[in-house]
């Protein structure tokens, strides 16, 4: 056998593909499955990217407008009564200089949220 | 890539693509559909990364492949003459001599290695060049070159 023969079986013998229209039909319902998946996953996503975001601006906002009270009306801690909240005061007014830390922290994480998913927003 | 752009240039290259794992799988037409919709599946997924370097048919039959090769690597409860079942029930163009000497061909392609079983199934039923084999193999030009000639020289041993 040469060959040639060889090449004319092959080329002769090419096996027939039976006709099956529910073939795309199937195809397309799994495009519709993966495509709700991605939807879901992409939904899932931006969900918790955005309540990153808005925990993120809510302690900025809450974190500078501690640090101006704290700055703008100092208090004689000697003078505050006993409670929960005076005690909060007193922690504030003592460690004030120390609130920028997470504020600038929030600050950063929100920049490098914001400036990689720009999409998203 | 579009849903619908996606179908229609699947709907160019669904025959080809069934045919072509339908010979790899040695005529288990059920099997040869299933590897199929998952490469289908596959590209659509990733479809957003096919920036047209290749033709999309080139692509698609990599994919196609690497699934079948993916499939094959599973450890399967069937034995081997299992196999061999599968390869008699493809169907023949003719009845007689004809039917029996391509039952002959497909039982010869299924001792063939893998590679040199996609070459010769590219080449000689889907007319491939040997480029888009080397592209959809993912193997040099010469090593098809190579596949080819030693695949020809496999199956002229065993059908003689």
């Amino acid at each position: 056998m040469k060959n040639k023969d060889i090449e004319s079986i092959l080329r002769d013998s090419r096996p027939q593909v039976q006709d099956n229209p529910a073939f795309l039909l199937e195809v397309q319902q799994k495009m519709r499955a993966v495509e709700g998946i991605k939807n879901e996953v992409d939904r899932q996503r931006r969900y918790g990217r955005t309540a990153l975001i808005l925990a993120l601006v809510s302690g900025l906002i809450v974190g500078a407008v501690t640090m101006s009270l704290a700055y703008l009306y100092p208090i004689d801690p000697s003078a505050i009564n006993d409670s929960i909240i005076s005690d909060i005061r007193v922690i504030v007014e003592s460690y004030k200089q120390y609130l920028l830390l997470p504020i600038a922290g929030c600050a950063i994480a929100l920049g490098l949220i914001l400036g990689r998913h720009k999409a998203f927003i | 890539m579009s849903p619908e752009r996606f179908i229609d240039l699947v709907r160019v290259e669904q025959e080809s693509l069934r045919r072509f794992l339908l010979a790899l799988c040695g005529g288990d037409e059920s099997l040869a559909d299933d590897i199929a919709q998952d490469a289908l599946v596959r590209a659509y997924v990733a479809s957003g990364s096919f920036i047209g370097l290749s033709k999309f048919s080139t692509w698609l039959f990599r994919i196609a492949y690497n699934c079948y090769v993916d499939y094959h690597r599973k450890p399967r409860l069937e034995t081997v003459s299992s196999e061999s079942q599968q390869a008699l029930s493809i169907p023949a163009t003719d009845e007689t001599d004809s039917g029996f000497k391509h039952q002959r061909l497909y039982q010869a392609l299924e001792s063939l290695p893998e590679k040199e079983k996609a070459s010769l199934v590219l080449h000689y039923f889907e007319d491939r060049s040997i480029k888009e084999i080397s592209s959809i193999l993912d193997i040099p030009q010469g090593t098809v070159k190579y596949y080819l000639s030693a695949g020809r020289n496999h199956l002229k041993s065993i059908l003689q």
